[in-house]
Order: C-alpha cells, then structure tokens, then sequence
C-alpha cells in the first residue's frame, strides 16, 4: 500500500514504489542514494551490507539482495525521507496510567533504566523469565514521553510484538501508539510510540530518541548484519538504545566486557519465587515409538494427568514435521481436554494462540516458536525431545521461564523428555541453578506445590 | 555449493560417477530439492492447442473459445503449470524484481527453444516504465544470452492498469498493446517466430503478438512460456 501523507514519511526511508506519485513531487521530500560506492565495493544504504555479483541488473544497475523482502533496494531508486521533527500529537496527561507497584528490585532496575535513557551508551536489561521486564520500563518511558521524544519498541518475535502492544497501550492510555509488523492489518500512522518487528527498523532513518528492543538474543536478529545495522539507523545520533533479554548470548556478553554495553542485572522474578528446576526424563527413541503412532508412556501419562487435573500446559516439540504425528497419536487417546497444534506458518497461528491466551484451549503443541515473550497463566511445560540441536541453552532456559510467572502460582513443573544426554539440558539446568543460587541470596524462595 | 535461489538454504549435490568421468562441467543446482518439488512440469496429455496441463488430448474449453470468436489457433508450449509456488515465484522474479531468480528456469527454458532450430525468437516487451522502474525485462532474463529479434515494442506509453491484475473478463477485452517496431517486418517476413513469455493465462497477450506476427507476413508464428 503506497503512503499519501507526508506525515507518514518522517523519520521513515521509503522506496518510489512505497508512495504515491503525488507525494513523491512533493518539496518537503528529501532523498539520498539507496546504494553508495566504497572502496571495497557496493553497499546498500539500507541494510549496510555489500551487494555481490550476482546482483547485476542489464545496463549497469545494482540492487540488494540482502533487504529485498521489504522492497527492492537498487540504483534505479532513491530513499526518500523528511527529516524527523516531532511533530506528533503531545500526549495528555497522567502520562502512565498504569497502577501496579514495582518491587524493591524492580524498581532499582527501573531507575537505571531512566537514567540510562538519557545516555547514548548501550544498555542492555538482564532480567530472568518472569522478572517483569515490561514494567521496569515503564517509568523511562514515561519520562521520555513526557519530554516529548519519539519512542520505539521493536522485536524479532511478531508474537512479542502482539502481546506488548495492548500492554503498552493500557499503560500508557492516553498516548497514541502504532503497531508495525509485515502483514500488519492497520496502515502505519505517525505518532509518538510505535511498536514494530526488528525488519521493520530497516524503514526508519534517525527516528527514534528511545529505542527499545526486546528478546534481543533471539532469531532472526541475533547475528543479523543488516538489522544491526537497521537497529543503529533509526535510532538518531543522540538517540539511547536498550536491549531486553533473559538470555543474553555471547555477543552481548563480549559487549558488556569490553565495556560498550552497560548491564543491569536482575536474577530475581517479580514474586520473589525461584525459577521453575528443569526435571530430566528419558524418552529413548520416541520418534520411532511416535512412527508407531504412539506416544512415549511417561509422556501420555503425564499428559492424561494433566488433563485429568485441569492443569494447562504447552507441549514443546523440535520440528514442524514432529507436529502430525503427535496429534494423531493424542487423537487416539481419547482425551477429555481441547488442543491444537500451532507452528510458525501455520495459518491460523495468531487464532490459535489467542485461544490458548482466552483458555478455551487446555493444551497447545507447538514448536519453538511460542519459547518467549508469551505468557499463559498458570501453565506446566513438556518438552518432547529436549535433546534435539534446534533447541539451544537460550531456548530451552526460556520455554522453562513459561512457567510460574504469575503470583497465584509462581511455581511448575518442567519437565524434558530427552533421547539420550545432551550438552544443551545439562547448560540450561546449569544455567536455571546459577540464577536461582544468586536469587537466593537476593531473598528468593522455593516454591512448594500445596 | 551454493543457496537456493528461493529458500536461500544450502545446496549440496553429489556429483554423480558418470559426470566425474566425463569430466563435464559441473553445475551447481540454483534451487534445492525442496523448493523444486514444488514446482510441477507439464508432462503427459496436455491441450493440443494451448498446452495446458489436462487429463485428455482434446482442445481445452479456453482454446474453444478462441476458435468460436474466429482467432487463428496460437500452438502455445508451456513449461511448468502455474500452481501457488510458480505464482510465488514470479512474484519475487517479476515484482520485487529479484533478478537472480532467472536462472532457476533459464536454462530449461534455452534448451526448449534450441530444438526449434531456425526459428526466430521474439520475446513479448515490457513498458518503457516497466523497464525503467524493475530494471529489466523478465523473458529476456529467463532467455539468458539466446540471441533475440526486438521485432515489438508497447504501444501506450503507460498501462493504466497493469495485466497481472486484471480478471478475465478485462483481461480478455484488452486491446492490442504492441506495435512492430521500426524496420521489425522485413525481419519477420518468411520467417518462422516463436514468440516467448513468463506466463500463458488467457492468452490474450500472446494472440495479439501474434496477429500482428502474422500481419506482417511471418510464415508461421507458435509461442513458448514458462508457465500454463
């Protein structure tokens, strides 16, 4: 859909397909080349990364390969901006009409956030699953709003994105705020807060004075070049940039060591529970066993438990291909509980989990795309083949953190079906033990199952 | 080694003993298994006329038409059907203008027209905007360093609203949109023409070439695309 308002190109570089012809006669409409010459060959102003060979078009054109998802980057084009001004609609006052208090801990990590905000080095917020990273932002952002900055939250996860946005909204009532993700259903509109997918960044230009980012660590933005680059662009020259994530990866944590990255962190939950212990169970060749149709018997009787007690839960599993026969082999056993499988194409993937979210389901099947930033009150979590290399200590660490985040139940079972031993469970119960031994000392408390 | 030109993962084919021996040149496969079990070649009984894919050899209801309407049978040859992922395809070919994509087909499509030996190869044109804005013309691509007669051009200068997006109905009212270009019909006449393009749908395009093909006195004039 081309754009017709020139409000909606501030802070934004769009491409001459992006706008209407009208808009693009426009004089307040600045441009600068979408591909620039170096030493070492051609580079895209976009996405900051060099175009090859291969990507010649007749006559002597280049184009990129790297961003072309969000519209083809080349020589026959411009990027077209209007430089940002904020101009956007001042918010009404109270600000932040969010009611909740912060804990002790929460609000140490909160007040470094603040001040961090007003600072250009990098801040990265460690806090584990459940720490309430979202409401230890609150207070910053309330500053910034109120000094008029233009604020953007961004994240590789769409469904990070999707659960955000209404929290924000509710928090921050009175101020305008967009949502921005690939096939996002309304149109972008400029104003003071926009929240949008990590691509999304590569369309802004010195936009945003805040810039959050949240599951930092996670796919596809985690060793991506381009949306590094796109991060670093529409954050303006005096702008400050936060990263969020319970599992920083080793990039970060080389940052921080060399002291580019100041680090806040928060081993400690909100409720001052522990974390959730992972607990080990041996599966051997469960594929095999589900190529028969059936389930492995410590798995199906877990499940029937569960069900039996009205006690939710996600079961995680490896691959998309492992998803079939999974229900089919839970189709045979005749369950008194709903469910649904879900995965990352799937098309009714935001239905689904919305359903899991209202509880008319009582358990999903998924893969890792449901491993963070979601949160189900209440929930237990299996994971069948824990073991498999798509799981990472990260991932595994956060499908663990899915359990216990609410103070009516701020404990679970987590439970790993593995194969045989692997490297990433022994890190992720190793890793799960390291914060719950620096919570301790912080007052944190085991929870007991009445 | 290489990428998949479409799901970019990593392409790994073993060649094979005969290939080894035979010391011939080893290409690297440009889409991966996957990707390529997608696509579904045209095999089998197919419309005489148009050369869709059908369970029976009889002329195709869409070519019925042509016929009633008094058009000169078009023998079209197509490559491939155009099912979701060849319309996936030439969304990122065509639309986002991913220009490396011309080579998952192009060799195929080379090899298809080296067996009409003699016949000269017109591709259908693009606009002057089109060529302007995409950077290239989509069945030159796919047609690689084959040599060409640039026998038409478009006639309005801008298409009001492009083809692709068009139902049939509209698609069939359209009006010949090419023109010879200029000293095009010394070439033509007495030749035999194959007229190239990306996608067969109504067919409407390709018999306007080809009227005006015929027109100006070319011998016999069939068409070859990509996708049916």
């Amino acid at each position: 859909m081309q754009i017709n308002d020139l409000r909606d190109l501030i802070g934004r570089q769009l491409l001459a397909a992006d706008l209407t012809p009208e808009l693009l006669e426009r004089p307040e409409v600045q441009s600068r080349p979408a591909i620039k010459k170096t030493t070492s060959g051609w580079v895209c102003n976009r996405c900051g990364q060099q175009l090859t060979s291969q990507t010649r078009l007749p006559h002597q054109q280049m184009y990129c390969q790297h961003c072309i998802q969000l519209g083809r980057v080349s020589t026959l084009t411009k990027l077209y901006t209007i430089a940002e001004n904020h101009t956007f609609r001042q918010s009404q006052t109270p600000i932040l009409t969010w009611q909740g208090r912060l804990s002790p801990n929460q609000l140490a990590a909160s007040n470094r956030v603040a001040a961090n905000f007003q600072q250009t080095v990098p801040h990265l917020l460690w806090a584990v699953t459940g720490a309430g990273k979202t409401e230890m932002l609150f207070a910053g952002l309330a500053e910034a709003i109120q000094a008029g900055k233009r604020i953007g939250i961004a994240s590789p996860r769409i469904d990070v994105i999707l659960e955000l946005a209404p929290r924000i909204q509710a928090a921050f009532a009175h101020s305008e705020l967009t949502v921005l993700y690939g096939k996002s259903p309304e149109p972008y509109h400029y104003c003071q807060l926009t929240l949008c997918t990590t691509h999304q960044l590569l369309r802004f230009y010195r936009a945003f004075d805040v810039l959050v980012i949240d599951e930092v660590d996670s796919f596809p933005f985690a060793g991506n070049v381009g949306l590094h680059f796109a991060a670093e662009h529409a954050l303006n020259a005096s702008g400050a940039l936060l990263y969020l994530t319970a599992t920083p990866d080793t990039t970060l944590l080389r940052l921080a060591k060399q002291n580019r990255l100041r680090v806040t962190y928060l081993p400690l939950r909100y409720h001052g529970f522990l974390l959730p212990e992972i607990h080990r169970h041996l599966a051997f060749n469960w594929r095999k066993r589900l190529a028969r149709g059936r389930l492995p018997q410590l798995v199906q009787r877990k499940i029937q438990q569960n069900v039996k007690h009205h006690q939710r839960f996600l079961l995680f599993l490896p691959r998309v291909t492992d998803l079939d026969p999974v229900e089919s082999a839970l189709n045979q056993l005749n369950l008194a509980g709903r469910f649904a499988t879900v995965h990352a194409a799937h098309p009714n993937r935001a239905d689904i989990v919305m359903r899991m979210r209202t509880e008319q389901l009582d358990f999903l099947v998924t893969t890792t795309i449901l491993e963070r930033g979601v949160t189900f009150p209440g929930i237990d979590v299996m994971v069948l083949g824990a073991d498999d290399p798509v799981f990472s200590v990260a991932a595994l660490v956060q499908i663990a953190g899915r359990v216990g985040r609410k103070p009516s139940r701020p404990g679970g079972q987590v439970d790993f079906f593995c194969h045989g031993m692997a490297q990433n469970v022994l890190g992720a119960r190793r890793m799960i033990q390291q914060l719950n031994r620096r919570g301790q000392r912080m007052g944190g408390k085991a929870w007991v199952n009445a | 080694m290489g990428q998949c030109l479409i799901c970019q993962n990593w392409v790994s084919e073993q060649p094979s003993l005969a290939q080894l021996l035979m010391m011939a040149s080893i290409h690297a496969p440009v889409l991966c298994r996957s990707c390529q079990q997608r696509f579904i070649r045209i095999e089998g009984p197919t419309c005489p006329i148009c050369g869709r894919q059908q369970t029976k050899t009889t002329v195709c209801h869409d070519c019925l038409r042509w016929q009633k309407e008094g058009s000169l049978p078009l023998v079209n040859q197509a490559l491939y059907q155009y099912n979701g992922a060849m319309k996936q395809f030439m969304h990122q070919y065509k639309f986002l203008g991913d220009y490396r994509l011309r080579q998952a087909f192009s060799a195929e499509i080379q090899a298809r027209i080296k067996q009409r030996a003699g016949a000269m190869i017109v591709p259908i044109p693009v606009t002057p905007k089109t060529e302007r804005t995409r950077g290239f013309n989509q069945v030159l691509g796919l047609l690689g360093n084959l040599t060409t007669t640039a026998a038409l051009e478009t006639r309005h200068v801008d298409k009001a609203i492009p083809q692709s997006s068009k139902n049939r109905q509209q698609r069939l009212l359209t009006e010949q949109p090419f023109q010879l270009t200029a000293g095009a019909d010394k070439l033509i006449r007495g030749n035999r023409i194959v007229v190239v393009d990306d996608v067969y749908t109504t067919g409407r395009t390709l018999h306007h070439a080809a009227h005006l093909l015929k027109q100006a006195g070319a011998l016999t004039v069939t068409s070859m695309t990509l996708a049916r």
